[in-house]
């Protein structure tokens, strides 16, 4: 046991810090502002993950076998903890990378890696998730979006909800259900996933105002949209292992916890160049966030070292979530009373910050079904029904 | 990084976990508000267990992993200071159990009442004292440590440690270690409790409330326990504050919600919950409890100047 870098590892960090140094525009944190599903920031992604697969460093922990470098886990995840404290210059596409394209490498058919892999790794494939819809969201299984089987393919109608990034989307990773038959699958087997074009007929994407940025989160209407059936991934049935494999490089896949401390440290610079940091009860406070985010590190760190140990996925990636929540609404309570001018226009870094930590325990799913996941296969305790 | 024991420490606690199922005493069978492992202290202390920090090519580590280990027991047994904080204050071996206290070297200490040796933060500097079992009162108290304070102190005979941060660094990271053990047992122990008690006919930990609360819970162990192994290893002054002060913030609620899930059978003494969380409300408020812990994380990490 042993909690340092190597020298190698080291050095890959600073290698990072020196380009997005380099590659990081004056007013990237006025890009950044707006949000990675903004128009600003896709914008900017195409250029910077052109730029960064350039130098090797876009899709490194990829297989080589699919133009990656076989990089181990550990490197990929302090790429990761850079960037994401950096406030994530890859935009949308960051999602590509942590798990559409090892989704596709590992389901995907050939034809389905030649056609979708390629944009991926050269930076210019922006990508939504049609998961959650107005009656289903943490409750997945539950979708209502129908694919029905016709010649050829699916015909598909329904309306998706909170879906980021779809109105830059080429593509949408989509989930519906194939309608129930006499003798035909139901529940989770039910489930297909459709690789649709975006640009299909029938598609229609509104955007919705939140507080979270521009272009995050959109209402994707789906009325009669034809999908050929090259584009299913998997077979028919096989789609909640597809979805359990993704989900689980997502939830973990972004380091949350580095971008706060990020903001915390400097957090902590303005309010000494405010004579304000001799206060002790900012001392204190600034102290319990920085405690909340050592600890959500500490634990996705022990998810990281599990994955580079090959072991067998647990709910530990539950208990690292939660702490995650934590962390980022620990750091955004001290922000937001102590600096409250950060969101009256002094800081957009700051801002972009409030507005991931707000959606933090309720992006990828409500961080309450985590607590369910924890207690039922961590802690094994019963289910509702009594038994264990 | 790598979160796994290596070689040595897996046969280290392995070898802990043998002596522990040959010597550890069976849980008290009468009610008691604490117990205190003599049989077992005295076989820990022939076995060199509590000295792994003075061995070549162990440290630390080594020491709060089988800190965090013996806390788990329902017993106590005085083993943070002995295998943590006299080792790295250079202190000769052997003279133990080892009780701490803060400010007037008057003030009660946790086992006291069988320590050799009392260490004392006096702000600016430490005082070592040998303990004369004659000049020590038993101090009755609801915490599950023994305690007790000298009823006079002649401080000039005592021995002045002028590093007094690398004592609060080491205490620190003794205290989460420890603090991490006792809520590993207590959550097993309640878990135990609300999978088979029964309430509205299904047992209580089917009920999503005490699903959240206990999930909440596992999570504060799972950190403290992280944190207090990754200061052990460091050694740094922010880490050992960090892990601390966390588990010292965590406390208030973490046992209120496991007194809580276990009903007026958590307000007993045959129930044995009080073992554990009468450690950890011990273990609050000592060097200045969570908000000292805080603002030493916040300093050690920032630096305390504008």
């Amino acid at each position: 046991m042993e909690f340092g870098w190597s020298a190698d590892e080291v050095a890959h960090r600073e290698r990072i810090r020196s380009v997005l140094n380099r590659m990081l525009p004056d007013d990237w944190e006025e890009i950044a502002l707006h949000g990675p599903g903004s128009d600003a920031q896709t914008d900017f992604s195409y250029d910077f993950c052109s730029a960064l697969a350039d130098e090797g460093l876009l899709i490194p922990n990829w297989p080589s076998a699919f133009g990656g470098s076989d990089e181990g886990v550990w490197r990929q995840f302090i790429m990761a903890e850079e960037v994401w404290s950096a406030g994530e210059p890859r935009g949308p596409q960051y999602m590509n990378i942590n798990w559409i394209g090892p989704v596709l490498m590992r389901f995907g058919t050939a034809d389905q890696q030649d056609r979708y892999l390629p944009p991926i790794r050269e930076g210019r494939a922006i990508w939504c998730q049609g998961f959650s819809e107005p009656s289903a969201g943490s409750d997945l299984a539950s979708l209502r979006t129908t694919a029905t089987p016709v010649e050829g393919g699916y015909r598909v109608s329904g309306a998706k909800v909170w879906t980021s990034y779809a109105g830059r989307a080429d593509t949408c990773f989509l989930l519906a259900r194939v309608p129930a038959v006499e003798g035909a699958a139901t529940g989770k087997t039910a489930i297909v996933i459709l690789l649709t074009d975006m640009k299909s007929a029938g598609i229609q994407v509104k955007s919705i105002p939140s507080l979270i940025g521009d272009g995050d989160i959109h209402e994707v209407f789906f009325d009669d949209v034809f999908v050929p059936e090259a584009n299913r991934l998997g077979a028919e049935g096989q789609a909640w292992e597809i979805i359990t494999f993704a989900l689980q490089n997502e939830r973990v896949g972004i380091p949350r916890y580095e971008f706060s401390r990020r903001i915390l440290d400097r957090a902590v610079g303005r309010l000494k160049a405010d004579g304000r940091w001799a206060d002790p009860v900012v001392q204190d406070r600034a102290g319990r966030a920085l405690m909340l985010c050592e600890a959500a590190r500490m634990l996705v760190y022990r998810i990281v070292d599990a994955r580079a140990r090959d072991l067998p996925p647990d709910a530990y990636g539950a208990v690292a979530r939660w702490a995650v929540v934590l962390a980022d609404n620990g750091v955004n309570d001290f922000l937001t009373e102590f600096l409250p001018e950060g969101l009256l226009g002094e800081d957009p870094v700051q801002q972009a910050h409030h507005q991931r930590a707000i959606a933090a325990g309720v992006a990828s799913g409500a961080a309450e079904i985590q607590l369910n996941l924890i207690a039922r296969r961590w802690l094994e305790l019963p289910g509702e029904g009594g038994r264990r | 990084m790598n979160f796994s024991l290596n070689e040595d420490q897996t046969s280290l606690l392995t070898g802990l976990d043998q002596l522990l199922a040959a010597e550890a005493p069976p849980a008290p069978t009468e009610p008691v508000f604490t117990e205190y492992a003599h049989g077992l202290d005295a076989v820990l202390s022939e076995s060199g267990f509590l000295d792994i920090a003075r061995e070549d090519g162990f440290g630390l580590l080594d020491a709060a992993l089988i800190v965090e280990r013996l806390a788990r027991l329902p017993q106590t047994v005085e083993a943070a200071s002995t295998a943590i904080i006299a080792p790295a204050l250079g202190l000769e071996p052997g003279l133990r159990p080892v009780a701490l206290t803060s400010g007037n070297p008057l003030r009660a200490a946790r086992y006291l009442p069988m320590a050799k040796m009392l260490i004392v933060d006096r702000g600016d500097d430490a005082l070592i004292l040998s303990v004369d079992p004659a000049r020590v009162a038993p101090v009755e108290t609801l915490f599950a440590y023994p305690y007790g304070r000298l009823t006079e102190v002649d401080e000039g005979a005592g021995t002045v440690f002028a590093d007094v941060a690398l004592l609060r660094r080491v205490w620190r990271i003794a205290l989460a270690a420890e603090a991490a053990g006792c809520m590993a047992s207590a959550v097993a122990t309640v878990v135990e409790h609300v999978s088979t008690r029964q309430a509205f006919g299904r047992p209580l930990g089917a009920f999503q409330a005490i699903q959240h609360r206990l999930a909440m819970a596992a999570e504060t162990t799972e950190s403290a326990k992280w944190l207090a192994f990754r200061a052990a290893w460091s050694g740094r002054d922010d880490d050992a504050a960090i892990a601390a002060g966390f588990v010292q913030a965590r406390i208030p609620q973490f046992t209120f919600d496991l007194h809580q899930f276990s009903g007026a059978m958590g307000l007993t003494l045959e129930y044995p919950l009080h073992y554990w969380t009468y450690r950890l409300r011990a273990l609050v408020g000592e060097l200045g409890g969570s908000t000292g812990q805080a603002r030493a994380a916040a300093v050690a990490a920032w630096g305390d100047a504008a």
